[in-house]
């Protein structure tokens, strides 16, 4: 029987839409509620940040740099600071390094939570939301005690960090996190068990190992998929060669293990925090960094909240960068999201967008439009109707 | 004076005036109710009404692509329906304003045509989201609707009756049907929740998906008299609900008591649960819903035949 | 493994296409090579599950006195610390390089980037949209190209 291109129907979602919190634009084409395609453009907020760069001081620079997310600020101004300091070939005393650290982990905690709230309002779980907002409060208040800031802490100095930590701070912090920690269990809790929840996250958006190694998913998207992929453990900068991190990894790929993967994560940076408060480096916080830094290029990595972070910093031996070249974790999982999105529901969408804790601002230092050419996208409609028949047989 | 009577009946009490503001408090009690349980502090009270205030006031904005008429028509056969099947049931526990041999039958029917008139005016609309909106609306109406009407026959059964008011004579007279009848209520309620669109059934208006569903294209008049028919809705199904399974309702305390109660356990319900998909909800009503109620009904019939209902006789 | 055995390994896999070799810090390799040698130089890394495409970078070579201005393209692929960065070096005048998104699907979107940012054309891949920019931004500004400074400047010009 010969068959005819069944029409397209598109569902717009953004630039402005409530699933969104900030702008991006997405175009499902589905049928019925399965969705046959999937395009993506962003751009909306494109900042011009990477050539902003260029023209302002080193120090200037890293207060830019730090405003490229809201939410993953620190780590930012951490990548660069790391890189400029590499190439002015100075030393960072251990005491900032921690700091730096401690900070880093604090604002993942924030982001983890941050991305909890999201994800489970985009199932129309709002209880579990408002509670996770709820608690984030704690961290931005440690935060705010510690830096002076709730987001955009600028903790961070070239040569080291503006903030030290004294024993009042250090209860705050160690308070908190046992709150922080009795509610990371109960989320754990709530999303491994509840029923309805896992409807709807259990087997859909799931990418496999070879699809998250192919497309080079990173961070805890690609963790949860089994790509044994962390900067932090791969190569440990500031104070991680002091305070290892144990990797965290899930093999089932769908969006229960992204769940699971980011709650397992922040115990780990529980941990860390503790570890660090607890061992503290006793010294100074700060060192001389010269204004002029030497000619020469570097790669700074750090592993952000949403997974790794690149630096490419190049200098010409001036007070202003050459180059400032930053590639944000959302960047490398976006292939992820409209690869797995055809064959889903409608409905799934916005957890499978949100799955991978998109951050469209880290985008938007570089906008892109793309369309899905991985192999998914090459499926007739027969092979797409026959996914559909099985998917329902579930 | 049987004019005035009607006209009264009609416009202010039960029916009219005071179903819409007891709908709008029902509302605010809802989504407080809600709001604590998600430890957040809620609306205050006059915030519905304001919301109305506020929608009535504004500008009614008809978009390129629809039926004019439709559009305008729809909402008003919406809010009509759920008035008048508000002079059937015995709101504020007073005897309903009108009655005859199987209004029950009506009534349901007049709940269910604020849910079709959502459905068409989400399909009469050019908007994707409108149209995915009704779909999912009119979908979710098969799912619910056969259990609900099987779990408000199995009271009228045991009552012998198909009128409400003898109905809920009957169930004030005997201990609570709630006692034999724990499914019945159970899908009775939960499909209550259906017909609302509440959480976890709120896959029609999925804001995170779908905008606001069918109603996405509507603003000012049209949107504020679809969500006062919702709350009316609200009143006149909780009304049934205790009426039916909690001991019927027979002095205005009684009511306010047994549909607060009603109302704690559906806000309990929507805070506790994920959004349920579209196909997630209609499998669970044919799997689940219709069996179960449709087992209640059988049994029920059976218990009867034999003259097995002990005091429920 | 440690990281100098791993970026031994990438310099031998790559020794075939590579015109020199460069070790700017202790756990990197940069590998410069033809832009006609791509694809094989990245399908060498790729076969050998030598870690994955990081980022691509542009950087801009002014033009000066005695030479043609030219953008040079960075290909990072970073396995565990170890970081193999592909350097090569296209001229303004026949700015282009091939297209790697036949082997990782993904890179579409860092190609894009470069395209619209450098003006380096990619040859074979998907689509070549305008992307980023606004509709209306001139054609031929790339403005990650140094010689760029700001629109106002571009329209006072004409």
């Amino acid at each position: 029987m010969e068959k005819s291109e069944p029409k397209k129907f598109v569902v717009p979602i953004g630039p402005q839409h409530p699933a969104l919190k900030e702008p991006g634009h997405f175009e499902f084409e589905v049928d019925g509620e399965i969705v046959t395609g999937a395009t993506a453009r962003f751009g909306y907020v494109h900042r011009g940040i990477e050539k902003g760069a260029e023209t302002r001081s080193w120090i200037q620079a890293m207060y830019l740099l730090e405003r490229v997310c809201g939410i993953c600020s620190h780590v930012h101004a951490t990548a660069f600071a790391l890189g400029a300091e590499k190439l002015a070939k100075v030393t960072v005393p251990p005491r900032a390094q921690a700091i730096r650290v401690l900070v880093g982990e604090l604002e993942r905690l924030h982001s983890h939570m941050l991305w909890l709230g999201v994800a489970v309002h985009e199932a129309g779980f709002d209880t579990l939301f408002m509670y996770s907002w709820r608690d984030r409060e704690i961290v931005m208040d440690l935060l705010e005690g510690l830096t002076g800031n709730r987001v955009n802490y600028s903790a961070n100095v070239l040569g080291g960090v503006k903030i030290d930590v004294d024993d009042k701070q250090r209860d705050d912090i160690l308070k908190g996190l046992e709150v922080l920690e009795q509610r990371a269990q109960y989320y754990l809790k709530v999303v491994t068990t509840d029923e309805t929840f896992l409807g709807r996250t259990r087997g859909i958006g799931t990418m496999t190992y070879e699809q998250a190694e192919l497309l080079g998913a990173v961070g805890p998207t690609g963790r949860a998929s089994g790509v044994k992929r962390d900067v932090r453990v791969e190569a440990p900068y500031a104070a991680y060669p002091d305070f290892p991190v144990n990797l965290i990894t899930d093999t089932r790929g769908d969006l229960e293990a992204r769940f699971v993967v980011r709650i397992k994560e922040l115990f780990e940076a529980i941990r860390i925090i503790r570890e660090i408060l607890d061992k503290m480096p006793t010294g100074e916080i700060q060192t001389k960094m010269p204004r002029r830094v030497p000619e020469g290029e570097t790669i700074s990595r750090v592993e952000a909240p949403r997974g790794e972070l690149l630096y490419y910093i190049r200098s010409a031996g001036g007070d202003k960068p050459d180059r400032v070249k930053v590639r944000t974790p959302s960047l490398c999982n976006w292939g992820s999201v409209l690869t797995t999105a055809v064959g889903h529901k409608l409905a799934d969408m916005p957890m499978i967008l949100s799955g991978i804790d998109p951050c469209f601002s880290c985008n938007d230092r570089a906008a892109i439009i793309r369309r899905p050419d991985q192999p998914a996208q090459a499926w007739d409609w027969e092979s797409l109707r026959l996914h559909g028949i099985e998917y329902y047989k579930r | 004076m049987n004019t005035l009577f009607a006209l009264i009946a009609l416009m202010i009490f039960p029916g009219g005036l005071f179903v819409l503001f007891a709908g709008l408090v029902y509302e605010w009690a809802d989504r407080k109710l809600v709001a604590q349980f998600q430890n957040r502090i809620g609306p205050r009270v006059f915030q519905p009404l304001a919301d109305v205030i506020k929608l009535l006031a504004k500008e009614e904005v008809v978009p390129v692509g629809v039926n004019g008429f439709l559009f305008m028509a729809l909402p008003i056969a919406a809010l009509a329906a759920t008035l008048t099947a508000a002079l059937y049931v015995p709101v504020v526990g007073l005897a309903p304003a009108y009655s005859f041999r199987g209004d029950l039958i009506v009534t349901i029917y007049l709940l269910s045509v604020l849910t079709l008139c959502i459905g068409v005016a989400g399909a009469n609309t050019a908007d994707r989201f409108s149209l995915i909106g009704a779909t999912r609306t009119l979908t979710q109406v098969f799912s619910y609707e056969a259990p609900f009407m099987l779990a408000m026959l199995g009271p009228a059964i045991m009552a012998g009756s198909w009128q409400i008011s003898e109905i809920n004579a009957y169930a004030a007279s005997k201990p609570w049907l709630i006692i034999p009848q724990v499914i019945g209520f159970l899908v009775a309620l939960v499909g209550l929740m259906g017909k609302l669109e509440l959480p976890p059934f709120d896959a029609p208006e999925a804001e995170t998906e779908i905008v606001a569903g069918a109603m996405t294209e509507y603003s000012g008049r049209g949107y504020a008299i679809f969500r006062i028919a919702k709350d009316v809705e609200l009143v006149i199904g909780l009304t049934l609900v205790a009426a039916f399974y909690l001991g019927g309702i027979g002095n205005p305390l009684e009511f306010l008591l047994k549909t607060v109660v009603l109302l704690l356990v559906t806000a309990g319900l929507q805070s506790l649960f994920a959004r349920l998909r579209i196909d997630q909800t209609v499998g669970m009503w044919w799997r689940v819903g219709a069996l179960l109620a449709l087992l209640n009904l059988l049994v029920l019939v059976g218990l009867r035949m034999l003259g097995w209902l002990g005091v429920w006789l | 493994m440690d990281t100098q055995t791993t970026l031994q390994t990438a310099s031998d896999l790559l020794k075939p296409w590579a015109l020199e070799f460069k070790t700017p810090e202790a756990d990197r390799v940069d590998v410069y090579i033809e832009s006609a040698n791509l694809i094989p130089a990245v399908q060498a890394l790729l076969d050998h599950h030598w870690g994955y495409l990081s980022a691509i970078t542009g950087l801009d070579v002014p033009p000066t006195a005695d030479h043609e201005g030219a953008v040079e393209v960075l290909y990072h692929f970073c396995q565990d610390a170890a970081i193999t960065t592909l350097r090569l070096k296209v001229p303004y005048s026949n700015a282009s390089v091939p297209s790697v998104c036949s082997l990782i699907p993904s890179v579409t979107l860092y190609e894009r980037e470069l395209m619209e940012m450098y003006g380096v054309e990619v040859l074979g891949t998907p689509n070549t949209d305008r992307l980023l920019l606004p509709d209306d931004w001139p054609k031929g500004v790339y403005p990650m190209r140094k010689s760029f400074t700001g629109l106002d400047q571009l329209t006072e010009e004409k």
